[in-house]
């Protein structure tokens, strides 16, 4: 308790040491470092709507295509490779269409 | 006796996290090979093992933070240590994702007899890339854009733009990976059809894993910039977040082109 109160202490007063020291250089840099980083902000705000809209639009357009259909391939021998099941059932854990034709 | 500190770094207390993980690996480690084996109780062990892995991972890091914004004990020395120590581990990462790429050019680049000398092997009809997965890529890429908004806007100091910033960034996250788990029900082929599909679905799924990694980090990252814990100065989370995100962003650029699009074709 008490040392974690000194510790504080000493951080307080070293923070406020590093705050005094660095004040004069922050104050020469802030208006433009402070209208850099707004005007950074901006533009990136600006791409991200930019890339939610065409996302958006191709999402649409992707959508109403429906889903492909594949028609069933052959039952070659490096397909629908079971050695053992597995630990959960006949199925992996996207998959339904074995077990649905079983 | 009473010592004041005359140094700049953190002699942290002790900690039961670093047993309580260890104990819930070996938990987790133990519970999966009896799960995978069939014998009785893996699945329960297995289960509280992640359970309690997360729960160490959640009160670690929560005691991490409170050390760190509330106690104030991360100097500008101290952050160093987290800084760089997030550079070796995403360096791990791309090597961890270059073994499923090399194991997928290996199959790719020379296909053998037994699957009919081609790729994608005789019989695997593989997705579109022009579908899903190219529209799923630029869904990643705007969620990039968008922590990088908010990384501005937090230099900028604006509190409420970097938590819409967030929110953006965290949504478009969810929507890619929406879109992952649909095109992996739509698919044509499973993890067991041929060497095809095996790269496919362990090149894909780890790197959806590692989207849904970014998603809670960049989660708890959100909350933090609500709560005002993360300020112009001091916001080491959030650039490990960013880091992490960004790599997950050109990880999937190579995915798109060398799997679905070369791959894929």
């Amino acid at each position: 308790m008490a040392t974690s109160l000194v510790r504080s202490g000493f951080l307080r007063s070293a923070l406020r040491g590093s705050a005094r020291g660095s004040q004069v250089p922050k104050r020469n840099f802030a208006s433009s470092g402070h209208h850099d980083d707004a005007y950074e902000t901006a533009k990136w705000e600006k791409i991200t709507y930019l890339g939610i809209v065409s996302c958006t639009g191709l999402a649409v357009y992707n959508l109403s295509k429906g889903h492909p259909h594949f028609k069933e391939p052959p039952a070659y021998p490096y397909l629908h490779i079971r050695n053992k099941e597995f630990p959960w059932g006949p199925d992996g854990l996207f998959e339904t269409k074995h077990h649905e034709e079983h | 006796m009473i010592e004041s500190q005359r140094h700049s770094y953190h002699l942290v207390d002790p900690s039961p996290w670093p047993i309580s993980g260890s104990l819930g690996a070996l938990a987790t480690t133990v519970g999966g090979v009896m799960y995978m084996h069939s014998f009785q109780g893996g699945a329960t062990l297995l289960s509280l093992g992640l359970i309690f892995i997360l729960y160490t991972m959640f009160v670690w890091w929560r005691d991490v933070l409170r050390e760190s914004t509330l106690e104030g004990h991360h100097t500008k020395v101290v952050q160093l240590g987290p800084r760089y120590g997030s550079i070796p581990f995403i360096v791990s990462e791309v090597m961890f994702l270059f073994a499923f790429f090399r194991a997928s050019s290996h199959s790719s680049l020379a296909p053998t007899v037994e699957i009919g000398g081609i790729w994608p092997p005789l019989g695997i009809w593989v997705l579109d890339p022009r579908e899903i997965p190219f529209l799923n890529t630029p869904i990643l890429l705007s969620s990039g854009a968008a922590v990088t908004w908010a990384h501005h806007a937090i230099l900028a100091g604006k509190e409420k733009r970097a938590v819409y910033a967030l929110v953006a960034t965290v949504s478009l996250a969810l929507v890619f990976t929406g879109f992952q788990g649909m095109e992996y029900y739509q698919a044509p082929f499973t993890i067991s059809d041929s060497i095809y599909g095996s790269t496919f679905f362990l090149a894909t799924g780890f790197h959806g894993f590692h989207v849904i990694i970014g998603t809670l980090f960049l989660i708890i990252c959100g909350i933090r910039q609500y709560l005002g814990h993360l300020t112009k100065e001091h916001h080491v989370g959030f650039e490990a977040a960013a880091w992490y995100w960004h790599f997950v962003d050109v990880v999937r650029l190579f995915l798109f082109v060398s799997i679905y699009w070369w791959g894929g074709i």
